[in-house]
């Protein structure tokens, strides 16, 4: 029984913890690492959108950082990046395939975020500076942590993009009919993509002027 | 010969990959701290934009598209390998950004090191591979338009790399609040760009 | 440090077992997918003519019922091909690619078109699959006139991955409904196609809003290329249009 609990504890060390929470906050991937930007303006119009996507991100992150993991010895590093974006391209076309031939309507809906999906530098990013290095384990969290830190940043961004731009939340129009009589107006820039970048901008002195420690010395 | 002309004027102010599309930010918003870094990416994704949509405009045009295969004989007319598209340019890309950087790293270690991970990136790059996808999208009529276009990009992209660049330099002596200092207020200014470019869309070339 | 004989046998293993995936999942699944590609299609211009309940399990059903003709038109507009019997899936029509036949058409070579003709409470309406691209990939969709060959019943609209939120607002209702009761001829009979117009139908004068619908905001390049795939097919269709009005 005992090294049934140093088994567990082994799992969920205060360490693996901290692979889970950091990239929510402190090493966030977008906020922070600056990686996977181009899903993070081209998903975000809508909530609905953005939650799928996240969703999608964190599992193929993960998924993609044990694999890596387990191969990462034998992988020879000069040939190291064509041999990540195979792997992650294979399993995301191999699973897209399936979707289509089995569940039409959610494949139909998932199919545009294939291509964002494969070449996200999210999962690069975390391949290549966190899988090759570490051991299935910690690797599978530290995807999921980073799914999970993007994911956050991509539905704060598109809450807002979406109440202000379409004046609605997941669909539903959240503005009564009686502020557009009075002359309200949704913000149609709020949905060009320059203001995905502007709202990150202020998510990004938000959470700096919380966290000290992230602030750039010039 | 106009109309070669004409897609690489548009490719770099109307189509631009940054203003216009946002693919390749990525490594826009963190090499481009200094000039000197973003001179080098720059060049960098011109000369991988320049080589794989040409060698994918090829490798659709002869092998992947739906009867494709025709001039090896005339009982592939049917055969349709599109499926393979996406998987065919990534590894055309993979394999011509490994060697940028292999080229990168013997010749200018120091250009190397301050890139650090977003060379390797590059392979990720979204304007890479949206240059693969927009040049089978718009199924140009020979390569030489494909390459006036994948170097139209990359100098597109150059250009705006360039320009954020000096930017950051100079706004480095201003007073901007400590939280949105660096990394918070680049976003910013690429949103105010963005919109500045926006006004270069109606036009028709 | 690891040799070149080594990278080599790594990259050839890597590629073979990533290629026999591939095609193994390509060649096991192509029956499946092409099954729910052809459904889909007929779910398309079922949906355009407002067949109501339709879904993925009855539109095989729906599609024998309601279509009475599948027509091949060539590019002279001259039938071709009609087909009236039973299994509406086996008609040439229906097998018909406008990818494929519109490069045909670019190409200047001789093309053939679908047309299919749907009874819908005695009425007979006519829908035009269209095709186009939109910014990041192809659109397409169906148009169902009324018998009049003029005026707009329905349409649908499909696209591979135009930007959630902006040009993927294609395939909503609420942009799509907009096209019920436009015309696609002017009083003079000249076509005019339907515009999609940038800032509102406000912007057009009082006699052309008949032919306009407002394009989506944030989403332009889609919202022309919808303009343009509306112009060019429906174009393609004219001589058979013209013909029959």
């Amino acid at each position: 029984m005992s090294a049934e609990i140093r088994e567990r504890e082994a799992l969920f060390s205060s360490k693996n913890i901290k692979l889970l929470k950091n990239p929510l906050n402190l090493s966030n991937p977008i906020t922070v690492q600056v990686l996977g930007i181009c899903s993070a303006l081209a998903v975000t119009a809508k909530l609905e959108p953005a939650i799928v996507m996240a969703i999608s991100v964190t599992l193929v992150t993960a998924v993609a950082n044990v694999v890596i993991s387990v191969l990462r010895n034998g992988i020879p590093p000069r040939i190291r990046i064509i041999v990540q974006l195979v792997v992650v391209a294979t399993l995301v076309i191999v699973v897209d395939q399936i979707l289509k031939a089995f569940v039409y309507d959610v494949s139909k809906q998932l199919s545009v975020f294939v291509g964002l999906i494969i070449t996200n530098c999210i999962i690069m990013g975390r391949l290549e500076a966190f899988a090759m290095a570490n051991k299935p384990w910690p690797s599978f969290l530290d995807g999921i942590g980073n799914g999970l830190g993007y994911g956050l940043i991509l539905i704060v961004i598109a809450f807002f993009r979406e109440l202000l731009g379409s004046g609605s939340i997941y669909g539903f129009n959240l503005i009564p009919e009686q502020f557009y009589e009075l002359g309200y107006k949704n913000n149609g820039l709020m949905i060009l993509p320059p203001m995905a970048l502007i709202v990150v901008g202020v998510i990004i002195w938000v959470q700096r002027y919380y966290t000290r420690d992230l602030i750039e010395k010039n | 010969m106009q109309e070669i002309f004409n897609i690489f004027i548009k490719s770099i102010f109307i189509d631009n990959m940054i203003f216009a599309y946002f693919l390749g930010m990525c490594s826009y918003l963190a090499v481009s701290k200094t000039v000197k870094t973003s001179v080098g990416l720059g060049a960098a994704v011109i000369f991988v934009l320049g080589i794989t949509v040409p060698v994918d405009y090829m490798l659709n045009e002869y092998i992947l598209k739906a009867g494709a295969l025709e001039w090896l004989d005339a009982s592939f007319v049917n055969v349709d390998l599109s499926f393979l598209s996406f998987i065919m340019f990534i590894a055309i890309i993979a394999s011509m950004v490994q060697l940028v950087e292999m080229i990168v790293e013997k010749f200018s270690p120091a250009l190397y090191s301050s890139l650090g991970i977003f060379l390797p990136l590059i392979a990720v790059n979204c304007a890479i591979l949206g240059g693969s996808l927009f040049m089978q999208e718009r199924e140009y009529q020979s390569l030489a338009q494909a390459t006036s276009f994948g170097l139209g990009s990359g100098v597109g992209w150059f250009l705006a790399i360039v320009g954020i660049a000096a930017i950051r330099e100079k706004i480095r002596y201003s007073d901007v609040p400590a939280p949105l200092r660096g990394l918070g207020i680049t976003f910013i200014i690429t949103g105010l760009m963005g919109i500045a470019f926006m006004s270069f869309l109606g036009i028709k070339l | 440090m690891y040799s070149n004989g080594y990278i080599f046998r790594y990259a050839a293993i890597m590629v073979i077992i990533a290629a026999a995936l591939l095609s193994t999942a390509a060649m096991l699944l192509k029956p499946f997918q092409e099954r729910n590609v052809a459904i889909d299609k007929m779910g398309g211009i079922l949906a355009s003519a407002h067949i109501p309940d339709v879904t993925a399990s009855n539109s095989i059903k729906l599609f024998n019922e309601f279509v009475t003709e599948e027509i091949v038109l060539d590019q002279n507009g001259e039938v071709v091909e009609s087909y009236t019997e039973a299994n509406k899936e086996n008609a040439k029509a229906f097998s018909l690619d406008m990818k494929v036949e519109l490069y045909k058409k670019s190409q200047g070579k001789p093309f053939e078109l679908p047309l299919y003709v749907i009874n819908k409470n005695g009425q007979s309406l006519y829908v035009i699959p269209v095709r186009g691209v939109g910014l990041w990939g192809p659109i397409w969709g169906n148009i169902a006139l009324s018998s009049d060959l003029n005026t707009i019943v329905g349409v649908t609209f499909d696209h591979k991955g135009e930007t959630p939120g902006l040009g993927a607002e294609i395939s909503t209702a609420a942009f799509e409904d907009q096209f019920i009761g436009k015309t696609i001829f002017d009083n003079q009979g000249q076509f005019t196609s339907i515009m999609v117009v940038k800032g509102g139908i406000g912007k057009l004068p009082e006699n052309e809003r008949i032919h306009g619908v407002d394009a989506i905001s944030g989403g332009t390049i889609t919202s022309n290329g919808v303009n343009d795939m509306l112009k060019d097919v429906l174009e393609t269709y004219l001589p058979y249009l013209q013909k029959h009005r």
